[in-house]
């Protein structure tokens, strides 16, 4: 196992590509602290992490309020005494041409994806640094390099979040921290179900070189990579999982 | 049966490491590299250390020696499941206009011509596979440039384009086609070139504050290699401990 006793908190745990790192990460011996809104999936995902055999806790939180992501830092300290790996995945998606979209929306899209990824980086990275190790990954999008339509929010914010890895990176390298962020391809998920026909959708999917519907569980692979030892020496990238669909 | 990887310029820096972290991985390594003796020495190490290994001579500008090294290897194992093209080197550091035609050749041929012909020559056999992973080699240098080292520039630019180009290609066939940038890695061949201290100064900007080793180079390598990787195409690696955030 190449994570036996680390601990990682992996917000948005609670569906999707987040709920599928948990699961990666505890079955490669990490501790899994899962950090969601959503408390009762997160619960049920923290279940789902013990029964490989590992420890995990479940923390209901919300990543764009600071005193909230305050609360996960010390309910994760108070129950593991550390902090190893940080996968930032919370965030929220929404479709709508650029003129149409609310104040509320711009700002409530930008806070959780961006500001989450501010405020969950403030808050663990003091004990990384003390401990003088620790990874951060991010999940930024495939979108925040070709954009699209009608998502101009969520493409911003991703962008956003490459650029802050970046500077992140450049910030806490000396302390023995690398910061990268994982540039998903679209992939089936229930979020993109928001807004397509589910046969739009598969046609969508399946539309790259490799002609592979990527899964929540394709991204586990790159992240257990980035969160071990054998990534030590990468810090401030983008690793696309994207069955080529582009190529940086 | 161990898959089957075939590594140039194998012989020492970055592709021996790769070599014993392969072997490690449980691939069996053929080990190829234009001075047979560094290879036989590689491929010893990594027997002795409980893998499979075996050595080759290759000059990987040479169209005819590359096709019989690898009909030769697809005889006795059957097959190719990684190539890595590792073999290449700057060689010279001076002005562009201070740069003959033959050196200017010698240094594209071996990176960028080299790639070329190996994968021309691998790819045909991952196709009838239909499964296969081939990793080239770039540098950070490939990326921003190199006062210098105009050759060695534009040839590792021109990897980590053709490397995108190939992916699309052999993508239908099911083969990866990936670029592996390392950033400043202390090989014995560079490090001879400067005194360590000369290296440090020259590095210490370096967002993780040190150069690589060689075998912090080849996890990337390996994890390109493995199942974990599986939907990864056309990308580029960048090992480099922050100095180039593309």
């Amino acid at each position: 196992m190449k994570l036996q006793g680390k601990v990682a908190i992996v917000t948005g745990g609670a569906q999707g590509i987040g709920r599928a790192i948990a699961l990666g990460l505890g079955r490669e011996g990490a501790k899994v602290v899962i950090a969601d809104v959503q408390s009762d999936k997160a619960k049920s995902v923290a279940a789902e992490v013990q029964a490989l055999g590992t420890e995990a806790l479940a923390v209901e939180t919300n990543v764009a309020n600071e005193s909230s992501v305050k609360q996960l830092a010390s309910e994760t300290f108070s129950r593991f005494g550390r902090a190893d790996i940080l996968i930032n995945d919370a965030g929220i998606y929404l479709k709508a041409p650029v003129v149409e979209i609310t104040e509320e929306n711009w700002d409530r899209t930008i806070n959780v994806n961006l500001g989450g990824n501010f405020f969950c980086c403030r808050a663990f990275i003091p004990s990384m640094r003390k401990q003088k190790s620790g990874r951060i990954i991010s999940v930024a999008s495939g979108i925040a390099h070709y954009g699209a339509k009608e998502f101009a929010p969520y493409a911003a914010s991703k962008a956003a979040i490459i650029g802050f890895v970046k500077s992140l990176a450049r910030e806490v390298g000396h302390d023995g921290i690398t910061v990268n962020a994982l540039c998903p391809g679209a992939a089936n998920t229930a979020m993109p179900r928001t807004h397509r026909s589910e046969e739009e959708l598969m046609q969508r999917l399946r539309s790259n070189p490799l002609g592979h519907v990527l899964e929540p569980e394709d991204f586990v692979g790159p992240v257990v990579f980035l969160a071990s030892g054998a990534a030590r020496y990468i810090t401030g990238q983008s690793i696309n999982v994207n069955c080529g669909s582009y190529m940086m | 049966m161990s898959p089957v990887a075939l590594i140039t310029g194998g012989g020492g820096g970055i592709g021996r490491a790769v070599a014993h972290r392969m072997a490690v991985g449980g691939i069996a390594v053929v080990v190829a590299d234009y001075d047979h003796g560094a290879a036989e020495q590689v491929s010893d190490e990594v027997k002795s250390a409980g893998g499979k290994a075996e050595a080759l001579a290759i000059d990987v500008t040479v169209a005819r020696e590359i096709k019989a090294v690898v009909t030769d290897v697809v005889k006795r194992y059957g097959r190719i499941d990684v190539l890595a093209n590792i073999a290449g080197g700057s060689f010279y550091t001076k002005r562009l206009e201070e740069f003959t035609w033959s050196e200017w050749k010698e240094v594209i041929d071996i990176n960028l011509k080299g790639t070329f012909l190996m994968c021309r020559e691998v790819a045909p056999i991952m196709q009838k596979q239909k499964s296969g992973r081939i990793i080239n080699t770039a540098s950070n240098y490939g990326v921003t440039g190199s006062e210098l080292r105009t050759p060695y520039a534009a040839s590792k630019a021109g990897i980590i384009t053709f490397t995108k180009t190939l992916a699309q290609e052999l993508a239908p066939d099911g083969i990866l086609v990936n670029t592996v940038a390392p950033g400043p890695t202390d090989t014995p061949r560079v490090m001879g070139k400067e005194s360590p201290e000369a290296r440090r100064q020259r590095w210490s900007d370096i967002p993780l504050g040190r150069t690589a080793t060689a075998e912090e180079i080849a996890e990337a390598f390996y994890f390109l290699s493995t199942p974990e990787s599986a939907w990864i195409t056309g990308q580029t690696f960048h090992v480099n401990g922050g100095v180039v955030m593309p």
